[in-house]
Order: C-alpha cells, then structure tokens, then sequence
C-alpha cells in the first residue's frame, strides 16, 4: 500500500509542475489560436534567468520566480507585436504561427547557446534534494514546492480569468473573437495581454522547473511533444483541462514506469494523445468544434 | 585600358587567393552542436578548434595552414551522413574527424568507409561499429564499450577487502547505443549485428557474475523525453541493491540521476556511473552527494600523459594550460578526446607524409607500443578492427569536490585510496 501511494505521490508531484509548464501554452491557444511551439524553449529561457540570478548571488529559484515572469512577459509583448500582431487577420493564422514559433523555438536556442554555452545546468537549493519523510513514504521537497506553487499560480490565473474585467474580456475573446470585438473588447490589446501572460508563465515555469530537471538550451526538443499532449488531452484552451491531464498523465507514467517499465512511461503521454485524437477530439474539457 | 587593368589585377587577384587556397589543409567535422547531444558536441568543437589554432601557431601540417570545416549536424544521423558527403565531394577536405556519439559514428562509418577516409573516432564505444570490417577507423578511446565493466570490476577485486564488496547491483541505463553496449558486457549479453542479425560476441557469463555480484535490479529509461527520476530512484532504493550501476548517455542524465537518489535517500556501497567526470556534475549534485562515485574516464587532467603536437612535446599538463588560457575554463574529457583525435590525424599525415588516406590509414595501422599515435591521452595503438591495445580505463572517483583518479594503482602519480563504503548522499 505504501508503495502505491509513493508513487501516486511522485506522479502528483510531478504533474503539478507539468501543468504549470503546459497552462501557459494552452491559454495562448486559447485566447490567439497561436500554437506556441517555442513556449518549452522560452521555458528554458526563464530557467536560465532564474539559473544566473542563483549562480550570481544566490538569489532562491522560488524567490525569482515573479521577476522571471515579468522578463518573459514583457518578452512576450516585444515578440507578439513583433511577430504575430500582423498575422491576426490572415486565414491561416493558426497554421502560420505553427511555422513562426518553430522558427521562434530555434532562434531562442541559437540565442541561449550563444549567451549561456551548451553546457547543461540546475540550480540546487538545498530543498530540491531533500525530502519529508514519513513512515515508509517520502514527498520530495523540491516537487512538493514546486506543485504547490505551480498550483497556486494556476488557482490566481483561473480566479483573474473568471472575476476580473480583463479576464471576462480574455474568456470572452477566446470564446469568439469577432463578437468579442462587436462588444467592444479591444482583441489586440487582450491578445498582447494574453500572450504576455501566457509567456510570463513561461518564465514563471522556467524558475521552477530550474531546480527540478536539469536543462540545457536544445532541451526544449524534449519538452515540446509532452506538453502538447497534455494541452491536448485537457482541451485546448482550457487551463483546467491543462491541470487535470498533466496530473493524471503524470499518475499513470509514474505507475507505468514502475510496474511495466521505465521505457514505457514517456509513452504513455504520446498514447494518451493518439487516444484521446480518436476518441475525443476536442480534449477532456474542450467543446466540440461547430460544423461549417 | 582601365578595363584591361582592372580585369588583369581582379584575374591575378583572383589565381593568388586559389594558390593560398590550394596550401591550405582542410579537415571536417560534423559535431551535434544543437539538440540533444550538444552539451558534447560543443565540447568536442572546442577541442577540435584549439588544436588546429594550435597547430597553425607551430606552422600548420607539411608547411600548410590548417582549415577547420565545422558543420553542425543537430544531434541528427541523416544530417551528419549528408554533411560528411558534402565535406568529402562538394569542400574537397583532406582529412576529416570523427563526430560525437556511436549514434551518429555508426551511420557515418560507413560513408567515410565508402570514400576510404580515416574515421579517427572520438565518441563511439559500440563493438559493433568496428565489427563492420571498416579498414581506415580507429577509436581515440580505451577499448569498445562492452568491455568497460572488467575495469569496474577490477576495482572491486583490486582495491575493495574481500568479503566486504558489493553482493547485488541495480543497473540502471538509458536506450541508448552506448549505455547498452555498458550494460551488455557487465550482464554477459550476446551482442548482435542489428542489420544481419549475426553474433558479434558472447559475453557470458559478464563481469559482475564473474566478480559474484547477483543483479536484482535491471532498468532502462528512453533516450528522449524521460523526466520520471525521482520515480526511477525510488525502484531502485526499494531494491536493495548494494551497488547502483547508473549507465547514463549524458552528464545531464547523471546529474539527473544522482540528484534523485539523494532525494529519496539511497544508501548503496557504490555508485558507478558512465558520465559524471563533467565539472556540470559537481555542480548540479554538490561535493556530498557526489563523494564516492566512480566513474570510468579515458583522460583526467593530473594524469602525466606525454605527447606531441606539430612535432614538438606537448604533454597532458600544456593541453589543460593553453585549454584554461582559450576557454577560461577547466577542460573535461569531452574536449580532451577530440583533441586527440586531432593529434592523431595531424600525426598521421605527417608520417604519411602526404593527405593521401589510404597511406594515413597505413601508417595508423603500423602504430605499435613502442611507436605509437602520442595524444594528451596517452599512447595509440590499434588492432585490424580498429580498438586500442594495451590500454586500460582510468577510474576515478569524486573525493570533497575533486575529481581522483583512484586505478589503476602504480602506473602514474598522483592515484589516491579508493573511497568504500559510500557515506549516503
């Protein structure tokens, strides 16, 4: 029994960080239909922020977290006005910014292997190698506070979509964008403010998942077929699908890791994806697509 | 007249800059500088890059500058075979080196094998790349990779009290060429030609059965995408098992790997892993989680190995000094074992006397004991498959921060006592 609720902690634990990594990304599709390809690279920019504040002063990863985001964020800004602003109105929109963040994923490798080298790096707060022990069972420090965290930010984040002005504006343009705009919700300024946030969640997820994998420019690759399976399999655009399948996902690669095989586990986010494509299109918690 | 001018000095100009052209020696080297394998591959370029400048400070090879082509193949097979043909057909190099990993080294053997190349490998361990009948390839490492465990094992018998050595192992290793190859020769696996299926070699029974160490655990993780450590650690503390064996295919997987063990409070005699002789290692596990682990290496930076370059001493201790000077940091062996690779081409032309492959091969190939290919990381010599005779791994163990080279005992200066039991995490 101990065994099993160790490894449904481990996959919890897991997860939460997971969600964080892929809420960012689904919000960003959610609100601008942009499949963000570069997001696990700009990720890893915010890893490397958090990595250079730890190795220069000190400074506690979880401490770094809010200006890690705030730098992507405003990122994010430069980089939509940049890239994306004059695409809006294009029909193929979605597809093109699939090509565009391709290109936006290669470009922040080449520019963090120019600025950081290729070595691989982790930022080791005593916490992201200790763990509370009780009884048989034990809940890894450095997850644990990273899923809460994670968890805390995504809690903000759905509270601010649902109560506030500008999140009613944010659901209300992801929800249609032309009716959004013939209510009087200014969409560009919502998609830059999306799109900013969707980023700062980047760096925000950068600044834990610093202390929780190691990382290394090109790592992004690794990252980029994971995270858009769970963005998937919750729906994508739903941040509280995003949560549920990076939890879920996570519990299931734990106990297929241990009971079938380490090889397997990496799997079995790619077969869920295959799954949930055939069954359910549209995701867990995504709605169905109008026919034309 | 002004034309006639201008078109006289632009020709002279012109056959001036391909006379230059024409002295210059060109060398290729298709390295994973992106993607998955890039920690290495930018490691391997450095390498490369400060013995050519090297070598072109001293006056180049026969009196010819040096050319480094350097093309990055992005961790991608199809990519370093393209890019290898083009250095061949479409650059006209003389010579080329090897690229990094036995991924990316067993598909490209067969091309420089096609243009009878000299394949000088620096990363490649898997026996059966050199079980192709490749003429022209030699390995710039210890011996196949499937050999490795007779140097762990080696320790154990050496330097551990009997009685008192590990009884079980968990080996733990990525899907990986490499790690595999680890793995088959420790487990006494058959290794077989994935294309024809035929036998390579039986290992049986291994060297851990040999040394009387029973596996109670056996584990891989994929080459990609895997991030379930603490997971994976945890298995293997519930196993028991008295010595972890971690066969990783990266230094970030050690670190990955370690990290996780100290986290859910591993206790084993013993750690070997196959990576983690990096300085990134020690900073991402810290001195008390890394104390004890031994790791296999075929260079470390105190050992007083003799050498040449550009025909004039160049010993161990130079290769680490002009490194920090260019670099600014400590070299590893990820740099240390391209720069043999090109010690061993630079020789090779020089005895050859000519950029004619088909006479480096030859003169590679006379190499013996007493006259041998002379790199930062000793003294080269092949067999007809092209693995190095007579050498053995340098174990080294991590001791308070620092890297010691613990085995093997009275052949160089500078060995400290091995470190056993291992004190946790």
């Amino acid at each position: 029994m101990a065994a099993i609720l160790q490894i449904l902690i481990l996959g919890l634990a897991l997860g939460g960080v997971i969600a964080l990594m892929g809420s960012g990304l689904s919000l960003v599709f959610g609100v601008m239909r942009i499949v963000n390809l570069a997001h696990p690279s700009l990720i890893i920019a915010g890893a490397y922020i958090t990595y250079w504040a730890f190795k220069a002063s000190g400074v506690d990863p979880i401490l770094m977290l809010p200006v890690s985001a705030a730098i992507m964020a405003a990122i994010g800004v430069l980089l939509y006005r940049l890239m994306f602003e004059r695409e809006t109105n294009s029909v193929k929109y979605s597809e093109m910014t699939v090509l565009l963040t391709f290109a936006l994923a290669m470009m922040v490798e080449g520019v963090l292997g120019g600025l950081f080298t290729n070595t691989q790096r982790v930022t080791s707060p005593d916490y992201a190698t200790e763990a509370f022990f009780i009884g048989d069972v034990f809940i890894p420090k450095g997850q644990l506070y990273a899923g809460l965290v994670s968890l805390t930010i995504i809690t903000a984040l759905t509270l601010f979509l649902k109560y506030s002005r500008l999140g009613y504006a944010i659901r209300a343009t992801t929800q249609n964008r032309e009716a959004a705009e013939l209510l009087g919700v200014n969409v560009n300024f919502i998609s830059i403010l999306a799109f900013a946030i969707g980023l700062g969640l980047a760096g925000a997820a950068g600044s834990l998942v610093s202390f929780v994998f190691s990382f290394f420019p090109a790592k992004h690759w690794e990252w980029v077929a994971m995270l858009m399976s769970v963005v998937v399999l919750g729906g994508m655009g739903s941040i509280l699908g995003t949560v549920v399948a990076a939890l879920l996902l996570s519990v299931v690669a734990a106990f297929v890791g241990t009971w079938i095989g380490a090889t397997w586990s990496t799997m079995t986010f790619f077969l869920a994806l295959f799954l949930i494509l055939l069954i359910r299109p549209q995701g867990l918690f995504g709605e169905k697509p109008e026919m034309a | 007249m002004r034309l006639a001018r201008f078109l006289a000095a632009t020709t002279a100009l012109a056959l001036a800059a391909t006379a230059v052209q024409a002295q210059t020696l060109k060398i290729g080297a298709s390295l994973p500088i992106t993607g998955g394998l890039s920690v290495s591959g930018e490691k391997h370029k450095r390498g490369y890059e400060l013995c050519t400048k090297l070598i072109n400070q001293a006056g180049g090879i026969l009196g010819r500058q040096v050319e480094l082509i350097v093309s990055d193949n992005r961790s991608d097979p199809a990519t370093a075979i393209n890019q290898y043909e083009r250095f061949i057909n479409v650059d006209k190099v003389d010579a080329v080196y090897g690229t990094f990993s036995s991924r990316l080294t067993f598909p490209v053997g067969a091309i420089l094998s096609k243009y009878n190349m000299v394949h000088a490998v620096p990363s490649g361990g898997a026996l059966r790349i050199y079980e192709q009948g490749y003429k022209n390839l030699f390995y710039f490492q210890v011996s196949a990779a499937e050999y490795t465990g007779k140097d762990v094992v080696a320790v154990i018998k050496d330097l551990v009290a009997a009685g008192e050595g590990p009884k079980t192992a968990a080996i733990v290793s990525a899907d990986d060429f490499f790690a595999n190859a680890i793995a088959a020769g420790l487990l006494g696996e058959k290794v077989k030609d994935p294309a024809t299926d035929k036998q390579i070699a039986d290992l049986a029974p291994g060297y851990l059965a040999d040394a009387g160490i029973e596996v109670v655990m056996r584990e891989k993780w994929p080459e990609e995408g895997f991030n379930d450590w603490l997971n994976l650690a945890n298995s293997i503390k519930r196993s028991g098992a008295e010595m972890i064996i971690g066969l990783t295919a990266s230094a970030e997987e050690a670190v990955q790997l370690t990290r996780s063990l100290k986290t859910v409070g591993a206790t084993p005699k013993l750690v070997y892993l196959s990576q983690g002789a990096q300085a990134e290692f020690i900073e991402g596990v810290g001195r008390n989680a890394a104390d004890g682990v031994m790791i296999h290496t075929t260079w470390h930076k105190d050992v007083p190995f003799e050498s040449t370059l550009a025909g004039k001493p160049f010993n161990n201790a130079d290769f680490v000094k002009a490194f920090e000077i260019e670099y600014g940091v400590e070299p590893d062996e990820d740099s240390a074992i391209p720069f043999a690779v090109c010690q061993g081409i630079e020789q090779a032309i020089t005895g050859a006397g000519a950029t004619d492959n088909a006479k480096m091969g030859e003169w590679l190939h006379a190499r013996t004991r007493d006259e041998p290919v002379r790199t930062v990381l000793g003294r080269f010599a092949w067999d007809e498959r092209g693995l190095a005779k007579d050498k053995s791994h340098i174990m080294t163990q991590w001791h308070d921060g620092e890297l010691k080279f613990v085995y093997p005992t009275g052949e160089f200066e500078g060995v400290v006592p091995f470190s056993y039991p291992k004190a946790g995490f």
